[in-house]
Order: structure tokens, then sequence, then C-alpha cells
């Protein structure tokens, strides 16, 4: 475990060590020579880090013909791992970016990544499906990586199904029917034993622009999604009066008691407890949140799971139309530093790879595994195997999941639903999601980084938030959350909307 | 100390004391065990129940889990590998750092003093130290996880109190004796120091056990990852509610029962050396029956 | 019965200069004689020397990073110069002054609550007659430090929660108040220091402990002998010996002064607290999580490390003048 060789460097170390702080730079992978082993860094989501010598990772080393070095690192320390990989001389050819974080746009504009803006349409699986996504995911309209596709549409309302039965209502379509719910699961006793209930279930949100429920509530009263476009020109979302009508109503749910009365401080990790202790009975957050639901009242029932959860799509607002709020449809990429990928045949290299586990086959060992071991196709869609061998590939599966980008579009089978109740969700789900598409309220802004936002965005961003939730817990009036608003703005927000709206200009 | 006569004030002081600290030591106690209760809990009772020692419904399930691949168990071994070799390195070289630091004819000590200070103080940082280790060729490797932090200052100053609080007259007489400073610090001031070491090994011991950034950093072979790397990447999930901009949609948040299992399984181990180190506390040194 | 040593008052502990005990003649050597003296002391140094040059000082250099716009990709060379930028920000931001009152605040509970606590909690544990008993409470009440504070803050929202939490349910049936502990400002620090407590006490014991380990019983027994009762002993014998290590330990803490912890902050913040909640920690993390703001927390860091080191050097004079103990 310990070498000799390391034993004798760790303790024999003289005074020649001192010197060696200093030289960073130099040998490793900075040659022209063909590439031979591709390294990759990724994010690690999944609970244990796949085996190199693993079937998966032997079979996709296999599929792209080349060796394949992955370093796996924690999610939840990820930019720290970036951040002294950058320093160093060691760095992989691929580098996933969970996002627009400052490291990765002031090292892509500085010339740290390859600018891949007129060389993915060569590559005809790299090409991107939506280009509205590409545009979103472009850094001012430059891409510097491949970005990684996700869902677009995932706003939900996770309502208890009994209890809709039993307090005699129909699914939620507009914001004026979910008050009406939240009312009636409040005070008509729908658990049917005269437990105390409520309503909607808030937990406590520190982000703004993140499809948290209070946004979502924002959105469906006609709030523009972070950015409001007018004229050509833009301003913040929150500076607009449906910001402030749509917190009226929310005020007004919390006020009249139809919610958690700890809104302002349930742990949000705790949010789906009150849903299954039968304390609350509606949940706006992100569909996947229906499935897990289902899967937990099945844990505990597993015959009579079927009629306790149900789910709908983005509401309309009191007056009928629909204004549904999408994610940015990517998280993160994948992209390419330019100090160890030094020259046009090397980062053709990395291209071809990346190209090739974006076809078909491809996203198919990546966000499936290997047919016949972890999965088997029935109806066109996946059904695990369960087997030890399996169970290693599947596990392996969720890992790899975050080197693989689908831009192209999702090319891999979605897996088969577990019973009825999960098919029934899953269809409405599917069928929610692409009707609510046509109604998406885009960010305009979402291609262009300020400067300023980045020095000082997540500050700013909790002046909203604060301000946003004293008002619904009545520290704030109507005026005083006018006023901390416009505190944003004097406290450095004006230069971020100069600096977009150049940007936009520009852009546009 | 026993035998002598307990006054009726002495019986009241006692008994308010015991009360006092076992009322401190339940409260300490119950989170704990609700944790193990936890995780033998099942999800559903995990979300359900708010507070409970006993699961209604016991289940093995996730300890099955992660001791069904061989990952999880690779790295406790690893973990312990690297405390009990770390803690030998690092006490050590703490020790023989402070004993002559504690001696006051040591030429230089006070500039000495104030240089650990002041490395106690100030740091140069993430970076810088990464290409230390790394260009001391120390990446990937254990001793990545052990010579970066082998001495602290603060448990170094400490250390030299207690050397200094040991009698000089000890060391002179050895002196006098002519016995070699290297005899005097093995043969008469460590048995002296006895409780001193055991708390600091202890100390070395849980700080390398729970050092999470050390392997974050310099250990990219995931085969070599320790424990915390493992009960980070659990029980850290990551919290979309705060999340600036949108979390990845694929990451799904480790089921709660796995965080408790996990938390047990890391802590029990390390927790179980402190019982074994109470004797030293237990009575004082005879110092005068070591000076003869 | 030898007595070696008299309690510690009487006793040169933790000097170098201070000439309590009359220096014998044989002291004043000359420094060369010093140094021949005990050439194995000089060994034995060379290890921890070489370690603090490899591993703290050549390091080092990495402060001037909070004098630039420090970017990993261009390194250190590369990374444009700002001078004091990043201070100038730091000290005329609109929140400065608040976030030093609410970190000033915290630290000096810090020093008068949590860093007393260990040494009250092992002197009583000092004073338990079955050892069982002992080592019994020893090992409870030192398992929280091995919890993170992810999962004592988890039980800190179960059990303090708005109306249903077991503590608010008992607070608010005691006092007929509703409380809500997670959001009131009033009750943030209350909170942090009970956590803090809960926490650190058990481990912050063993220190403590290991110096009365250390006390030679025979003193016990002369004070025995003398008449004294079990608070005079404690008076006389138990506190001075433990004197030096608190000394010891309340200057190396006043060095990390201003550092509060951003974990354990940071997860108790709400909307509704932040007003009290914001402290430089959870501050540096604001900043740096859009901001990549590498250079921008190096400087808070190193004004914080300034701070400490006045501090210390401060509080290591003040030991040197008032007591027998210091640093230097």
């Amino acid at each position: 475990m310990f070498s000799r060789r390391t034993l004798l460097a760790g303790t024999a170390l003289g005074a020649g060590a001192l010197g060696l702080s200093a030289c960073g730079g130099g040998s490793g992978s900075g040659s022209g020579e063909p590439l031979t082993t591709l390294k990759i860094m990724a994010p690690l989501l999944s609970e244990t880090a796949p085996d190199p010598e693993g079937q998966l990772h032997k079979a996709i080393e296999e599929f792209v013909g080349m060796p394949l070095e992955i370093t796996w690192v924690p999610n939840s320390s990820y930019g720290d791992r970036v951040t002294v990989t950058m320093a160093s001389d060691n760095i992989p050819h691929i580098m996933v970016q969970t996002g627009k974080t400052a490291e990765f746009v002031q090292t892509a504009t500085a010339g740290g990544y390859w600018d891949l803006t007129d060389i993915l349409a060569e590559y005809p699986n790299l090409t991107p499906e939506n280009p509205d996504v590409a545009h979103g995911a472009s850094i001012n309209g430059k891409t510097y990586g491949v970005f990684r596709l996700r869902d677009a549409m995932r706003a939900s309302v996770i309502l208890r199904k009994d209890w809709l039965a039993k307090v005699g209502l129909d699914e939620p379509v507009t914001t004026t029917d979910l008050e009406e719910i939240a009312r009636a699961f409040t005070e008509e006793d729908p658990a049917g034993d005269g437990s105390t209930t409520y309503g909607l279930i808030l937990p406590s949100w520190g982000g703004y622009g993140n499809n948290g429920p209070y946004d979502l509530w924002e959105t469906w009263h006609g709030t523009a999604n972070v950015w409001k476009e007018e004229g050509g020109t833009l301003s913040p979302a929150f500076l607009a009066p449906e910001f402030i009508e749509a917190n009226i109503s929310m005020k007004a749910i919390i006020d009249a008691g139809h919610t958690n009365a700890d809104y302002a401080t349930m742990d949000a990790a705790t949010w789906n407890d009150p849903f299954v202790k039968g304390q609350g009975g509606i949940i706006a957050d992100v569909s996947s949140r229906g499935k897990q639901l289902l899967s937990l009242f099945k844990e505990a029932d597993p015959e009579g799971y079927g009629d306790k959860v149900t789910m709908v799509g983005n509401l309309k607002s009191p007056d009928g139309t629909l204004w549904a709020l999408p994610t940015p449809g990517y998280a993160g990429y994948l992209a390419i530093p330019k100090s160890s990928v030094q020259t046009e045949e090397q980062l053709a290299t990395v291209l071809g790879v990346m190209d090739k586990l974006s076809s078909e086959e491809g996203q198919r060992l990546l966000n499936n595994g290997i047919e016949g071991v972890n999965y088997e196709v029935e109806d066109g869609m996946s059904v695990p195997i369960e087997s030890e061998e399996g169970s290693l590939v599947s596990s392996d599966v969720s890992a790899f999941a975050q080197i693989g980008t689908q831009s192209n579009g999702y090319l891999g089978l979605s897996s088969k639903p577990a019973g009825e109740a999960e098919a029934a969700m899953e269809e409405k789900r599917q069928a929610t999601a692409d009707s609510d598409l046509d109604s998406a309220v885009f960010n305009p802004g979402a291609a262009y980084v300020s400067d300023a936002y980045t020095q000082n965005g997540a500050i700013l961003d909790q002046i909203v938030v604060d301000a946003r939730l004293k008002f619904l817990a009545g520290q704030l009036d109507e005026a005083g959350l006018t006023s901390e608003l416009q505190r944003w703005t004097d406290s450095g927000g004006q230069q971020v909307i100069d600096e977009m709206n150049e940007l936009y200009q520009a852009g546009a | 100390m026993s035998s002598r006569f307990v006054s009726r004030q002495d019986k009241v002081f006692d008994l308010v004391n015991i009360l006092v600290l076992l009322g401190f030591a339940t409260l300490t106690i119950l989170p704990f065990l609700y944790v193990l209760a936890a995780s033998f809990a099942t999800e559903v009772e995990i979300a359900s129940r708010p507070f409970f020692l006993w699961p209604n419904d016991p289940t093995l399930e996730t300890y099955r889990y992660i001791f069904s691949t061989d990952t999880f168990i690779r790295s406790l071994l690893v973990t312990i590998c690297v405390t009990v070799v770390g803690t030998a390195v690092q006490i050590t070289m703490t020790l023989l750092m402070a004993y002559p630091l504690a001696d006051p004819n040591l030429v230089g000590r006070g500039l000495i003093m104030r240089l650990i200070l002041f490395a106690m103080l100030f740091s140069g940082g993430m970076i810088p130290m990464f290409l230390v280790v790394k260009g001391l060729g120390l990446l990937d490797s254990y001793w990545a996880l052990i010579l970066p932090l082998a001495i602290n200052p603060f448990n170094l100053i400490v250390i030299r109190t207690f050397f200094q609080q040991l009698p000089g007259e000890l060391r002179e007489a050895a002196e006098i004796d002519g016995a070699h400073e290297f005899t005097t610090f093995w043969r008469i001031m460590l048995p002296l120091s006895k409780p001193v070491i055991a708390t600091f090994s202890l100390f070395y011991a849980v700080a390398i056990w729970n050092d999470f950034m050390s392997p974050l950093l310099y250990i990219s072979d995931s085969s070599k990852w320790t424990l915390q790397m493992f009960v980070r990447q659990v029980t850290i999930s990551t919290d979309p509610s705060t999340t600036i901009g949108n979390l990845d949609p694929n990451y799904i948040p480790p089921a709660e029962g796995l965080k408790f299992a996990v938390i047990v399984i890391a802590t029990l181990p390390i927790m179980c050396i402190y019982p074994f180190l109470q004797k030293h506390f237990a009575k004082g040194v005879m110092i005068g029956s070591v000076k003869g | 019965m030898t007595m070696t040593t008299t309690p510690a008052p009487d006793v040169p502990v933790g000097l170098d200069e201070a000439p309590v005990v009359p220096p014998k003649p044989a002291r004043r050597r000359s420094l060369l004689k010093r140094l021949r003296r005990a050439p194995a002391l000089y060994l034995m140094l060379l290890p921890g020397l070489a370690y603090f040059a490899i591993f703290k000082y050549a390091p080092m250099y990495g402060i001037t990073i909070a004098f630039q716009n420090y970017l990993p990709f261009l390194g250190m060379g590369g990374s444009p110069w700002v001078g004091f930028d990043h201070f100038v920000r730091l000290f005329s931001g609109p929140d400065f002054g608040r976030l030093l009152s609410n970190t000033l605040i915290l630290a000096f509970l810090n020093i008068v609550i949590a860093f007393p606590a260990p040494i009250i909690v092992a002197l009583m544990l000092n004073e338990l007659r079955k050892q069982m008993l002992k080592k019994f409470i020893q090992t409870a009440i030192y398992i929280p430090h091995f919890l993170s504070w992810a999962i004592v803050s988890g039980l800190t929202y179960l059990l303090f929660a708005l109306d249903i939490g077991p503590i608010t349910v008992l607070f608010n049936d005691v006092f007929g108040t509703r409380v809500n502990f997670l959001a009131d400002p009033d009750w943030f620090r209350p909170l942090i220091m009970a956590q803090t407590l809960w926490k650190g006490t058990g481990w912050g014991t063993i220190i403590y402990l290991a110096a009365l380990a250390g006390v030679d019983k025979n003193l016990y027994e002369a004070a025995e002998l003398d008449g004294a009762g079990r608070f005079q002993q404690m008076r006389h014998v138990t506190i001075p010996a433990i004197t030096p290590t608190v000394i010891i330990m309340l200057i190396l803490n006043i060095g990390n002064f201003l550092d509060t912890g951003f974990e354990q902050i940071y997860m108790l913040t709400n909307s509704l607290n932040r007003e009290v909640a914001d402290v430089f920690d959870t501050y540096v993390y604001f900043m740096g999580i859009t901001n990549g703001a590498y250079s921008y927390s190096t400087a808070i860091g190193l004004f914080k490390s300034v701070v400490g080191l006045v501090l210390i050097l401060g509080a290591n004079w003040l030991a040197k003048r008032f007591t027998q103990s210091s640093l230097f």
C-alpha cells in the first residue's frame, strides 16, 4: 500500500524539495502526439464510483476504440477539484463543467477551452437538435462545450389523489383551482379522520430563478423567466408588476393557513415527509418528485398505492392563459481544455469519441447499460435484469450518464414503468410536458453572461429571495417589497441590467 | 480519596454533579441512537415518524446493500490502514518537535515558536499545497493523506505546553547523570506523557479518519478512496432549493436510510478508540515514583 | 512522600524568560555551549522543521493570490495583479458593518460560552468517583463530535420545527407562547450556541482530562493530609494544574477568533434570520459560488489571519505579563 518510492519521497524530503512547489509547468499531457488514452474528469452523482475494470467501462472503451481514464469526483466538491486541476499541468482531455460557473466562463473566454462554435456542425451526432437550447447554453453566443441535454418541461403539481376524491374536486387547471383545493385540503378533512391537514407544502427556498415553487407560481401568473424582454430591452422579471401580483396571491394562501406554517424554514430535503405522513396534499415541483412519492406509497402499501398520487403540469393563470416554466433544457457541458488537447488532430480525436458516444448505440451504453446484462428491451423500453452482475452495471450506468451529452436528442431507451399507476403517471407526464412546451416562457437572457452578475450575482439574488419571503411572512408590506427590490438595482443590479442589454443587443 | 469522610455537602454536590452530567450525556447520546435506529428503518418509516429510537419494522436492507459491493469494504480497510500508519507518523513527528521546543535552553526557540504560530494562522491555500504534493510525486499515494498534515501546529503547541509542565528537575538530573538527551526523552519524558500521547494520537487519528479534502484533491483513483469520500457522497445531498442555477435532474438524492447506515459504519470504528484510551486518563501519573 | 513539584503558581510552567525561579548561574552559558550541550535536541527538531518548510512555508506564496484576479488556468504568473482591490471591495461593501458585527458577536459568544464549557465539564468529570459512570459519560458526550454539521442541522430542524418539533412543543407548553425558533432572528444565536455546545463540549473535555491526568497524585495526598476539603483541593490542586493548558488553549482560540464556521451557520440561515446570520465565512461562500472568487476569498482569509495574528500576539503579551504561561 505504501510503496518504497513514496516512502522515500515522503520521509527523506530534504532541502531540495523546497523549491518544488514552484515548478507547476512542464511535462505531461502537453504534446502534439496523437492521443492514445482519453482522460475525462466528471462529477460522480451515484453512491459508488465505477470500477475501471468493470464491464461497462470496458464495453465503452471497446466501443470508442480507445482506453479511457476517468477521474470521478464527488459532486458536492466538484468545483474545488476542477480549480486545482486547472492550476496543475495534468489536465484531462474532456472536462465536465456543471454549468456556467465563473471558473468555466472566465477560463473559456480567456481561451482555456476550445471554441466549438463552428466545429460541431462537422459531427452529425454533436449537432444540437434544439437550437434554442443550444443558444441558451452558449456563452454570449459562443459554444465552448457540448451541452448535456435534459428535459425542458419538468414543472408539475403533485396532489393527493384520494384527498381530491374525498373533497370532491377535480384536478386543477388554473391557479384559482389550486387555491380552492388548498382551501378544501385544509378545511374539509380530506384524510377523513379529523386530523389536521393543510394544502400546499412549501419548503424553505433559498434560490431565485431555479424552478422553485415560488418561481413557478410567479410564472403561472405571467411573470417572465428571470429576464423580461420588452421592445428589445431586457429588465429583471421581478421588477415587473406581475411579480408582485403573483406574490400577493401566494401571500393570501399562506395567510389563510392553507400551507404548512413553517414554510420559511422547512428543510427542502424533507419535502416529501408531510405528503407521506398525510399532513399536506400539494407539492409544486418537478415531475420526478411525483414518481418518488408514488414509490414511497408503494413501499408502504404495495396493493393500494395506486390512488394516492396524481400529477398535473403547469397551471393556467386565473384568466386562463398558460405560461409554463421550462428548465434551461441542459445541465452543464463537456468542454475540451486547450492545454491538454493542443492540436486540431487531437481535437478531432476527442470530438470523434464524443460523437460516437452520442450515437444511438453510444447513448444506450451510457444511459441504459449493456443489453442482456443489466437490461432487456420490452416494447421499446428497458427492463432491468435482476442479477448481481446486472446491478453492478446498473450502478455504473448512473455514473456514466454524466459523460453523455445527447445534445442531438435523446436516443436511449426510457425505462419501463414498474406498475399500472406508474405507467399512467408516466404517460400523463409525457403528454403534459409536450403540451406545456408550446406555452413555455423561455429566459431571453439565458445565453448572456454579465461580468457584474458573475461578480455579485449570488448576493444580488439573495436580496430577491429574502424580500420575497419577508413579504410572504408579513414582515414587509407591498411598499417595503418594492423598495427592497429597488435595493437590488442600487447594490450593483443596474450594472447587470446595462451589461445584459449590451450583450443582448449585440447578440440579437 | 475514596476512604475519607464524606460530608453532607459533598453528597449533595455529588448528586447534582452526577445528575447534570447524566442529563448532558443523555442529550448527546439520544440523537445518535436515532441515527442508529433510522439506519435499520424503512424509507417510509423515516419519512413518517419524526423521532424514534426503535424501528417498527427493522430491516437490514441498507446494510446488505452497502456490503454487497467490495468498494465499501475496501475503503474501510484503506481508511483503517492510513489512519494507523498516519497517526503513528504524525504523533511521532509532533512529539519529536515539541520536546526540544520545551527546553528553555534551546537556541532559536522563540523564533521557531513564532514561525509555527505564523504557520498556524496563515496558509498558502489549496492550490499551492496541491502543487507541492504533486511536485513531491505524492498524488494518488496514501502518503498524500498523511504527510501534508503531519504536524498540526495547534497540537504541537499544546503538547509543548504539557512537556513544559513536567518538572525541569527531571531533565536536569538526567543531564547531570550524563544521559543522552534522546534517552531522557525516550526513557523519562515519554512515559510521563502517556495521557498527552493518548490524547493527541486520538486527535490525529480522528482528523485523518474524518479528512475529506486530502483524498478529494490528491487521490484520483477511486479504488483508493477513503471512507469519507463515500460518506460525503451519500450524506451531502445537493439541495435544489439553494442551488444557483438548476440542479442536474439526473441527480437522485440518496435514500435516507442509506445516509444513516453510512454514518453508523463510518463513525462506529473511530468512536471505539476512545474507550480504549480512557485508561490513560483514569489515573494521574506518579511523578514522584519515576524520580524515585 | 516526595513532593517534586509544588502547585502550579510556584512552578515555572510554560515559561521562557520569566524569572520565577531564581536563575541558577549554570544556566547562563555561552551560545556555543548551549548549542553543543544537546545536539540530539537539534536533531529531533529537523523532521519538524523540514515539514514546516515544505508543507507550510513553501506554499505560502499562495497568499499573493489575494492581490490578483487569479484564474487557475492562467496560473499565478499569468493572472492580473489588482493590488488591494479585493480588500477595498470588502471594507467598502454595503454589508461590511453587518458582517463584522455579526461575526464579532458570535466570536465573542464562542469565547465566553463555548470555550469555558469543556473546562467546567472536565472539572465535573474529575469529581466523579465512580469510574464506570465516568467512562460512560465521557464516551457519551464525545459522540456528537463525529456527526457532521449536516446531520446536526438536520436534527435541529427536526427538534425545533415550528409547532411540531418536540422541543418547540415543550417550550410552548411551558411558556405559553408560540415561538418560531428557526426563523426568529432573536433565537438564531442561542440556537448556534446550543449546537456548538452540544457538538463540541464533550470533545473539548479530552484535552483538559489529559491535563488533569498529568497531575501528580502526591499533590492530592499532600493536600488531604493538610486537611484540605474537596473544594479546596479543586481550588488549590486541580485548577492550578490545568491553568497553563487553559491559557494556551485560550490564546490559540483567540487566534481563530473570526472563524465562526461556515457549514453550521449556513445550514441554519434562512431569509428571515439572515440579517443576524451573515458572517464573513458565509459571505465568502456566496461571493465564491458564482464568482469563482478564489482571490476574493483568499483576501478575506488573509484579513481574518491578520486579525488573528494581532489578537494572538496581544493575548500572548497579556498572558506573559499576568500569568506564568505564554507561547514565547
